[in-house]
């Protein structure tokens, strides 16, 4: 629809100081005149009127009045609906889910505002973005932020629109009930907030609401873990038996904690103490057990990645007997601050002849191999077996735990020497099975023929030999023999390898790192390592050899980033039915195929998700996985032929979403009422009220009234004819 | 030399039949205290198969290996870095080291060597001082220093109260000493001297004390040392602290 409309003014080249300088001048003007005609009786009023026309004239030609049209057109009001895209809208509600009702509504809106210019946005934690669906997938958001959402609306040029709808159930991220609004009420420049509540009545439901822990968590500290819990929807909830598990690799999950939380008034928290062992990310279940009528059975239980630091690596170090390998490693080891190195040595056996007298005159304390390796073994973040005899030393009994706590995320290295491995009488027991080689009891335990062992391609791109390698690139010291050790395990890689032994077809592992349930093992199958510290190869690397390989190795045990190939991290949040995407970051150096498998935590039969990308170009990946269930999971990237990197991530059904199923029509209230908006339910939808159209502006005319020398024409007649008036008055 | 009859040295010898020139798996570690030789000096005399009897010293009474066969190395031999242990035994004077003899001794403490000084005439002590003089030209920046009694050397198998060798000497031991590792050892009491026998295992020098104990302190000061080089300062970890404590206050 156009309108015109007409306004004057004077000609737009004169500023506006010269516009109030003629005027004054005018008015001025026309007061001496009033002044002067005063004094004669004759003809005044002639000779005023005429002065007071010729100094109007004056300033017409010195001001040249123009008049100005507008010609506009309007269009239907701006309404921008504001669609909640939290997870927590998939929450069922009268046999629908929230976020159907909130769609429909968002449709029932574009009807009632039909002249309206009616756009459909959903928010969640920052950009709102233009509905993409109507199902559960799509990008929905754990959050549901209505602040970062105007600000980013604020942010675009473009046009302000005449009304915001805001359809939610009113459990926003932000602003929540108790924030101060006048941030939104800012962020709204004045435009009116209106709400929609979908939904007014809450299910009955008992709920994890929030998980809480004080300060970090550092590998064997306890950790104090505030779990709050709610009960809403009329259901009783008195007292919630409530438990901690950790979810492991391959492994029933442990069971870390457990209690009974008392509610009051509905709510109430427990604090429970946790103590995980594990540095790196560990994955930890929070459950409750709710009462009968529960209607949301998803947010009974959280599943939390900790990411757990260590202040120092504990290490076991043990060793059957001392050797320059063990002094090496020992002197090492004590150099390193970040490392917290418990040490036992056999110093003597009970063949030794000591020639005393009193056990006063030995510096020796007995080896407390049962208390080592029961009470204290999940202290230790890894454990060095050097050259150590298993039934000699009392070690075999212990066995099965030390393969157990591989298995739990332990490190282990076993280093070679005559009674490691097979001469130690490890094989075919349950620390065979963690170790990334196999051992071959009918072989005899080792070969003493000298050589060099030999990088195979993987201890070639493995970042865990590149120190190493920077040092001495292919070269390595002859070793005095070797440990014979059998074909690599699944899961495990051959860095070096014997240049003429073979097992089988192939050539017989030397130096191997394999994965062992949430654990990593190294087998070691030589004793000449301290040659990297002290021979005269030793001395080209200024001695650093030894350093450099010992830090790789320990490294990678302890999943130190550095010996990494890769690294993954999360994209986001992974919920239960969203696309879950791993953002998977090369080292420059590692080319070749991409593998990612995606495996469960815990004792499951479900077959791994495998994804390959051949040969991707460099640069980071996107992987996204579709359908995760709920649960702990880890990703193995495997770059080309380096070792596998892995990252634990925790998958929800809810998650943080859905530990507050209440609805809170009154946050919608005080919403609508601070910004000028109104508060409906979803069946109100025509109370709303309708915005004003929008009046833009489309052109601008400006005209003269008369050309300017016009003006002066009618000015010097006028002036003319006022003096003849003044003459005859008397007043020239 | 005489092969010891212990099972860490048979592999060793299984080895040398094998491979004459090879060492046995497990053998490239064992302790063994070679002969360091400077100038035109040669080893040889009455001493000559004492440090065969330190290794079996060892074996015999711990665990640890050691080599049947001890070797020689000259300071001027890029050799003496393929081990982390020499001993430097003599007396009377000594020329000063060459150049290279200075370089390559200097390599083999910065890669963290351990050596230990031996004077045979402690008494009159001109081989000592003249170690400790050319040492100082190897080691400018770093003086010797007494060791305390308490420090590990003195711990690392046997509780010993003070050093002795073939003489009583001095009650103490002088260390180079670089971060916490005491790399130099100098003994005032000719340690090799308490230890060599005769090929058919007569001990060759009578100690300055008739008490059998003695001879029997001085191998036991050679067995800490040898414990010492292959476990460092492992005796003084937190976990044996409080027991080797007991054990002092007992005596």
């Amino acid at each position: 629809m156009g309108l015109a409309d007409v306004s004057w003014a004077f000609s737009e080249d004169l500023s506006g100081a010269w516009v109030w300088g003629a005027l004054g001048l005018g008015a001025l003007s026309i007061l001496l005149l009033a002044l002067e005609t005063a004094r004669t009786e004759r003809r005044r009023f002639l000779v005023l009127a005429s002065g007071v026309l010729a100094t109007a004239l004056l300033l017409a030609a010195v001001l040249r009045p123009v008049a100005v049209s507008l010609r506009a057109n309007s269009v239907g009001p701006k309404v921008v609906v504001l669609l909640d895209g939290s997870t927590r809208l998939l929450i069922p509600s009268e046999g629908k889910t929230r976020r159907a009702r909130a769609i429909t509504a968002a449709k029932a809106i574009s009807s009632t505002f039909k002249d309206a210019r009616v756009s459909v946005l959903e928010f969640g934690a920052g950009a709102p973005y233009a509905l993409q669906g109507e199902g559960e997938g799509g990008s929905l958001s754990v959050e549901s932020d209505l602040t970062a959402a105007l600000s980013h609306l604020n942010s675009l040029a473009q046009e302000k629109p005449q009304a915001y709808v805001v359809v939610s159930d009113g459990r926003l991220s932000r602003p929540t009930f108790d924030d101060d609004l006048t941030r939104l009420k800012q962020l709204a420049l004045g435009v009116p907030i209106h709400t929609v509540s979908i939904a007014d009545v809450d299910p009955p439901d008992a709920a994890i609401r929030a998980v809480h822990a004080a300060g970090a968590a550092v590998a064997h500290q306890p950790l104090s873990l505030t779990i709050e819990l709610g009960c809403s929807g009329g259901l009783k909830c008195n007292e919630i038996p409530v438990e901690i598990h950790e979810l492991r690799y391959g492994m029933p999950k442990a069971l870390l904690a457990s209690g009974v939380a008392k509610l009051n008034q509905d709510s109430g928290k427990i604090e429970l103490q946790v103590t995980l062992d594990r540095a790196g990310t560990r994955v930890v279940e929070v459950s409750i057990a709710a009462p009968s009528g529960d209607s949301l059975p998803e947010n009974n239980s959280r599943v939390i990645a900790f990411t757990v630091t260590r202040d120092r690596i504990r290490l076991l170090h043990v060793a059957g007997r001392p050797t320059y390998d063990v002094r090496s490693l020992r002197m090492w080891l004590k150099s390193d601050e970040s490392v917290d190195l418990v040490a036992f040595f056999i110093l003597r056996s009970t063949e030794d002849e000591t020639r005393t007298t009193s056990n006063s005159e030995l510096a020796l304390i007995p080896f407390p191999v049962d208390e080592l390796f029961t009470e204290h073994l999940p202290s230790f973040d890894a454990v060095v077996l050097q050259d150590l005899d298993a039934v000699a030393y009392h070690l075999a009994q212990h066995l099965p735990a030390l393969a157990r706590y591989v298995e739990s995320g332990g490190g282990l290295i076993m280093v070679g020497g005559p009674t490691s491995f097979t001469g130690g009488r490890y094989a075919g027991t349950e620390l065979e099975r963690v170790l990334p080689v196999r051992l071959l009891s009918s072989e005899k335990p080792f070969d003493l023929e000298q050589f060099v062992p030999s990088y195979t391609d993987s201890g070639r791109a493995a970042p865990v030999l590149r120190g190493l390698r920077d040092l001495f690139g292919d070269a390595l010291p002859e070793m005095p023999g070797a440990n014979i050790l059998g074909a690599p395990r699944e899961n495990a890689l051959v860095l070096w390898e014997h240049p003429r032994k073979k097992i089988g077809q192939a050539s017989m592992p030397v130096l191997a790192l394999g994965e062992a349930g949430d654990g990593r093992s190294i087998a070691l199958g030589v004793d000449g390592t301290h040659l990297l510290a002290f021979s005269e190869l030793a001395d080209e690397g200024s001695g650093r050899g030894f350093g450099a390989l010992w830090d790789g190795l320990l490294g990678w045990l302890m999943r130190d980033p550095r010996f990494e190939a890769a690294r993954t991290e999360l994209v986001g949040e992974c919920s239960e039915g969203q696309p879950t995407t791993l953002m998977l970051t090369r080292l420059p150096s590692m080319q070749g195929d991409v593998t990612l498998t995606l495996e469960r935590l815990g004792v499951t039969q479900v077959a791994p998700i495998v994804q390959r990308i051949p040969n991707p170009p460099p640069g980071p990946l996107k992987i996204v996985f579709s359908d995760l269930k709920a649960g702990g999971y880890i990703a193995k990237a495997k770059i080309g032929s380096a070792p596998p990197t892995r990252y634990d991530f925790a998958c929800e059904r809810g998650g943080q979403a859905w530990s507050d199923s209440r609805v809170d029509p009154a946050r919608l209230d005080r919403i609508a009422k601070l910004t000028g908006g109104r508060a409906v339910a979803a069946s109100g939808l025509s109370s709303l009220p309708i915005p004003r159209p929008a009046e833009v502006a489309a052109e601008r005319r400006v005209s003269a009234l008369l050309p300017a020398w016009l003006w002066s024409l009618f000015a010097a007649i006028v002036l003319g004819a006022h003096w003849l008036l003044r003459r005859d008055s008397g007043l020239v | 030399m005489r092969c010891i009859p212990r099972h860490t040295f048979l592999i060793g010898v299984a080895a040398s039949l094998a491979a004459p020139s090879a060492l046995a798996f497990g053998q490239a570690g064992a302790f063994h205290p070679r002969m360091l030789l400077t100038g035109g000096a040669t080893w040889s005399g009455p001493r000559l198969r004492a440090p065969e009897r330190w290794g079996w010293e060892l074996v015999r009474r711990t665990s640890a290996p050691a080599r049947a066969v001890c070797k020689t190395v000259r300071a001027s031999d890029n050799r003496l870095l393929a081990e982390p242990f020499c001993v430097w035994a003599g007396e009377g004077e000594i020329s000063p080291l060459t150049r290279r003899e200075l370089h390559v001794l200097g390599r083999f403490i910065q890669l963290g060597g351990v050596m230990v000084v031996d004077d045979f005439e402690p008494r009159v002590g001109t081989f000592g001082r003249a170690a400790r003089r050319e040492l100082a030209r190897v080691l400018p920046e770093t003086l010797p220093v007494r060791l305390d009694p308490s420090h590990v050397l003195f711990k690392t198998f046997y509780m010993i109260e003070r050093p002795v060798g073939r003489v009583v000497g001095v009650d103490h031991v002088d260390a180079i000493v670089r971060g916490n590792n005491a790399q130099v050892l100098f003994l005032g009491h000719d340690l090799l001297g308490a230890l060599a026998q005769s090929e058919i295992g007569e001990w060759l020098f009578e100690t300055e004390s008739p008490d059998p104990m003695f001879r029997e302190q001085a191998a036991r000061l050679a067995v800490n040392i040898g414990m010492y080089l292959l476990c460092s300062d492992y005796k003084d970890d937190q976990v044996h602290a409080p027991y080797l404590m007991r054990k002092r206050a007992a005596r």
